[in-house]
């Protein structure tokens, strides 16, 4: 199996949002698979990192927690985006896009040039 | 907001941990098995498909472990275990447990119960709108008149402030009085307040019940406002809160009154020592006052006056801007006919007279000053006693650290922090500081109920509560807390700075500890040595005033066997002729018992702190001798004999002498002297009137031996008598009984013997001229009394301190006697070698109190009488005191060095 980068803490809790807000109430599994297909394999999601991740969310009120039956007929707990996190997701995608376009502008070589 | 919100969801994240571990457990599960079959269905074998699952997602222990720091909140639950572990520990040591709590309970109640008195009677604002504007506004220098009372000024002078002061919102004024009041046709005694329309307004104070007093509806007509506004307490307490009393009649001082409210609860008035019981617009004085009206009078001066400054105004401004006010009010009362013939002299000092202020925030006490002073030095006493407290508690901690050694060194070795540690070691501390506090609190409120007990008993206190109230609570908290600092810091410091390596390699675990705890154990016995002799001798100087006071010769024989009772049938509606004719009526009821020997009677009781004095012109006089000054009192005859005072030249008082022709007088010894010097006082004439014109018409008939008038600190004044029959106005008496039999026997009968004349009569302050001695000496036994209990306690801790330092070192010093021993060292040597180390401590201390003592002594000498503040008497009783018990203490460790059987103590390690 190919080294697969661990998922950092701050950007995991965006793409836990971003996920959530795309294909609405979910269990942690999916929202693992869908990171890791999203990433093209590239991210692994762990436990260790996952739940702990979702904890926070819920605890900060960004997500909710409901026991559900899931596809195939069993218990799983799923998670819902509340307003408040729909907020958050807002606030911090605007400000992942200034940071990844001001990254950008560091690395754009006729910027350097000029 | 977000950080809150997480924090509450941690906080009950500590409760039902079961539950949210199984559903934990349950999300982890199903996300395996989820990740299982998605394997299963990519075509893995099902041992193959959980292994990579279980690959794939790390293990679930770690994951749960990961939610669980998230869950709740670690600091809590780890200080909680160490809470659990140090509650064990104790309760597995219950001796030192128990000795150290009730030690701190012991210290933390005695300085809450001093505190609740302080913070009630000094500290506390009153309950009212804006305390902080509120001023208190009296007058200094010669007022040509009569005054009643401390900072009093005359009702005119009010109204002039009233209408013309800029500076304040409003301006008020108040007076107490005593009142009879009849409910249901029981008349009882009240204080009650007579206050202007505005009182209410300007203190911000509204009804509980009915409506409360206003300038426009309570004091426009003289004579002419008949309502009462009762105290939330009164109403609570005596009219069970019956919301049926309003518009109801009642008798006040024989007068028909309708009551229209009842105050706010909480407002007891702006005297924190004295609540008055019914409020009664100040228009109604004539009425409330029997014979003496007041109202218009400029020369006599009654009310106190309080106002609220307007904002803008600072205290010292607003009292400058009533200057110019005075100023002018003076000049237009010089040109009135009552002064218009006043000599130049007293017009210059009138003129010159001065406004003053003071912030009425606290409102203003009639309770002595002595009583704030005496509780601020007691404050402090009991503060000593607490540190003293703490030091034994400390070196408690320090013994007990240092038995633990080894386990500390052990934990340390195994990785443990020091930071850990010594966050364990202070909750212990913390632990036994909050059991302390809390016992504290609970012994505070039985104190305090004790304390009461000394204050006089005359209804004054009543506001004095013992219940605990938050700012209780709140100091009593910070005093557990601070405790806590000063008695766990320094042990769990020094437990820490063991040596890892000397330590764990002894094979036994020391008996010691380190040098450096013995020392700290030391240092801290020989500061409870000076702190307690500071105690002691403070003590000492107190117990010796108190003595000194109630041995100064009172001038009245045996006042165990006198007994005392007034009554004042003025507030009952009767006239003066029919007053002067019920008190001849009660002597004659009371002198036909067989146990009565004698009985008189008089105008001002004596012993009880109240006085009243006359400028008295005297025929013969020098005229360089301007002190003219002369205390009175109006006596009936056979008051002297009653009082067992001695006659020394001429007469008593007798029947004949009420027609008032010729006017009489009897003078005691220091007044003959004064105004006579060695020449006999007899037949002399005396003026006798209050006003500058006085006539000295007045013929002295007797001469009596000196005693004494307020009480013994104010010690014999000049006094002049005169028969109460010439009192030209109805003014209450102080009946004086000498009885055979036991006083308290015949308490029954004398009301009975009252109360067959008028059955409606209230009698009150009835007991014996001692017990009246005790209550005017109410500051000073409360003081004498708390000083030596605070002095035995201060004692008892240090000694306890000190034998548990001597027991230590001959713990320590074990092998080494025992090889002196073995060297032919005797008993003695060895006794005396302990006691000398001990007496050294001891010594240390003595030389730090010393001068200490010294330092401190100024604070208290105003309240000592008769013995100087740096007695060096008292000193040496100190001394000795602490001395002999300091030998006691040290005595048992000493013997049992000098019985160590050198054999074993060889082999000690």
């Amino acid at each position: 199996m190919a080294e697969k980068a661990d998922v950092w803490q701050g950007t995991l809790a965006l793409m836990v949002l971003k996920t959530l807000d795309t294909l609405g109430p979910l269990h942690g599994y999916g929202i693992a698979r869908r990171i890791e297909q999203t990433s093209g394999d590239l991210l692994a999601v762990r436990y260790g990192t996952l739940y702990p991740a979702l904890l926070k969310l819920e605890q900060e009120g960004f997500i909710s927690a409901e026991w559900g039956i899931s596809d195939n007929n069993r218990r799983a707990k799923y998670y819902t985006l509340t307003r408040a996190g729909r907020k958050q997701l807002e606030k911090e995608a605007r400000e992942w896009d200034r940071t990844t376009g001001i990254i950008a502008r560091f690395f754009s070589p006729s910027e350097e040039a000029s | 907001m977000r950080a809150l919100r997480a924090f509450l969801f941690r906080l009950t994240g500590l409760w039902d941990k079961g539950r949210k571990d199984r559903e934990m457990a349950e999300e982890l599960e199903s996300h395996l098995r989820m990740q299982v079959e998605d394997n299963l269905r990519s075509g893995m074998t099902p041992s193959q498909a959980r292994r990579a699952a279980l690959l794939k997602s790390g293990g679930v222990e770690p994951a749960k472990e990961a939610c669980r720091d998230h869950r709740g909140l670690p600091v809590l639950e780890t200080t909680m275990r160490d809470v659990h572990h140090a509650l064990r520990l104790l309760s597995r040591n219950p001796a030192f447990t128990v000795v150290t709590v009730l030690s701190l309970a012991l210290g933390i109640g005695a300085n809450t119960a001093i505190f609740t008195l302080l913070d009630q009677m000094v500290l506390r604002r009153l309950p009212v709108r804006h305390p902080e504007q509120l001023q208190m506004i009296w007058t200094t220098g010669p007022s040509l008149g009569s005054t009643q009372g401390s900072r009093a000024s005359s009702y005119p002078m009010y109204q002039d402030f009233e209408q013309r002061a800029t500076a304040f919102s409003q301006v008020f004024c108040r007076y107490y009085t005593p009142l009879s009041i009849s409910l249901e046709n029981q008349a009882e005694r009240v204080t009650g307040e007579l206050v202007s329309g505005n009182y209410f307004q300007a203190l911000g104070i509204g009804p509980a019940l009915g409506r409360v007093f206003s300038p426009e509806e309570d004091d426009r007509v003289y004579q002419g406002h008949p309502v009462a506004v009762l105290s939330y307490q009164y109403w609570a307490t005596r009219l069970g809160a019956d919301a049926g009393v309003l518009g109801r009649k009642i008798l006040v001082n024989n007068y028909p009154m309708v009551i229209v409210g009842v105050s706010a609860a909480g407002f007891s008035g702006i005297d924190a020592a004295r609540s008055p019981q019914i409020r009664i617009p100040i228009q109604m004085k004539p009425l409330m006052t029997p014979g003496s009206d007041n109202l218009g009078d400029r020369r006599r001066q009654w009310v106190q006056i309080f106002a609220r400054r307007k904002p803008g105004y600072t205290m010292q401004s607003a009292q400058t801007s009533l200057q110019p006010l005075l100023s002018g009010i003076l000049r237009s009362e010089l040109e009135s006919p009552a002064l218009r013939d006043a000599p130049q002299r007293d017009r210059d000092r009138f003129l010159a007279r001065k406004v003053l202020t003071e912030s009425a925030a606290h409102g203003y006490s009639g309770l002595p000053a002595s009583y704030s002073r005496a509780l601020v030095v007691l404050m402090g006493m009991v503060g000593l006693v607490l540190l003293i407290a703490c030091f034994n508690v400390a070196s408690l901690l320090i013994a007990r650290a240092a038995a633990r050694q080894k386990e500390l060194a052990m934990r340390l070795a195994s990785g443990a922090s020091r930071g850990q540690l010594l966050r364990q070691l202070s909750i212990e501390s913390a632990v036994l500081s909050a059991a302390g506090g809390a016992m504290g609190l609970l012994l505070s409120v039985a104190m305090v109920h004790g304390l009461l007990g000394f204050l006089p008993t005359n209804g004054m206190l009543a506001t004095l509560r013992a219940e605990p109230d938050w700012r209780i609570l709140a100091f009593t908290a910070a005093l557990a807390l601070a405790t806590a600092v000063l008695f766990g810091v320094a042990p769990a410091w020094q437990a820490l700075k063991v040596d890892l390596w000397s330590t764990l390699k002894e094979a036994a675990g020391s008996v010691g500890g380190n040098r450096g705890s013995v020392r700290l154990r030391k240092s801290l016995v020989t500061a409870q040595v000076a702190f307690s002799f500071l105690l002691v001798a403070g003590a000492l100087l107190f117990v010796k005033t108190l003595l000194n006071l109630k041995e100064t010769s009172s001038g009245f024989r045996d006042a165990d066997n006198l007994i005392t009772f007034q009554i004042d049938p003025a507030r009952s509606g009767y006239s003066l002729p029919r007053l002067k004719a019920f008190y001849q009526q009660v002597l004659e009821n009371v002198r036909s018992l067989p146990e009565v020997k004698s009985a008189g009677y008089a105008w001002v009781p004596v012993l009880s702190g109240r006085e009243a004095d006359w400028d008295v012109l005297a025929e013969g006089q020098p005229a360089e001798n301007r002190e003219t000054q002369a205390y009175v009192n109006g006596l009936s005859p056979g008051y002297w004999r009653t009082m067992g005072v001695r006659l020394l030249e001429g007469r008593d008082f007798e029947d004949r002498d009420a027609g008032g022709r010729p006017k009489v007088a009897i003078v005691n010894r220091k007044f003959a002297s004064h105004f006579f010097g060695n020449r006999s006082a007899i037949g002399r004439r005396i003026g006798l009137d209050t006003g500058l014109q006085a006539k000295p018409d007045v013929e002295i008939v007797g001469l009596v031996e000196d005693s004494l008038y307020e009480g013994p600190r104010q010690g014999v004044r000049r006094q002049v008598f005169f028969p109460f029959s010439q009192m030209n106005q109805p003014v209450a008496t102080a009946f004086y009984v000498r009885t055979l039999a036991d006083p308290a026997s015949l308490f029954a009968t004398l009301r009975r013997k009252v109360q067959e004349l008028d059955a409606s009569m209230p009698i009150y302050e009835m007991k014996t001229l001692e017990d009246q001695l005790d209550e005017t000496l109410g500051t000073e036994r409360l003081s004498a009394t708390l000083a030596v209990a605070f002095g035995v306690l201060a004692t008892l801790l240090a000694a306890v301190g000190l034998y548990g330092v001597m027991a230590l070192t001959v713990a320590r010093r074990t092998r080494e006697i025992g090889l002196r021993m073995a060297l032919g060292a005797r008993q003695g040597v060895l006794l005396w070698m302990v006691m000398k180390e001990a007496f050294g401590l001891l010594g240390i201390g003595l030389a730090l109190g010393i001068p200490c003592a010294y330092l401190l002594s100024r604070y208290v000498s105003s309240q000592l009488f008769g013995v100087a503040a740096a007695d060096l008497g008292t000193a040496a009783v100190a001394c000795i005191a602490l001395g002999s018990v300091a030998a006691g203490a040290a005595l048992a460790p000493a013997r049992r060095a000098s019985r160590i059987d050198p054999m074993q103590a060889l082999r000690h390690e």
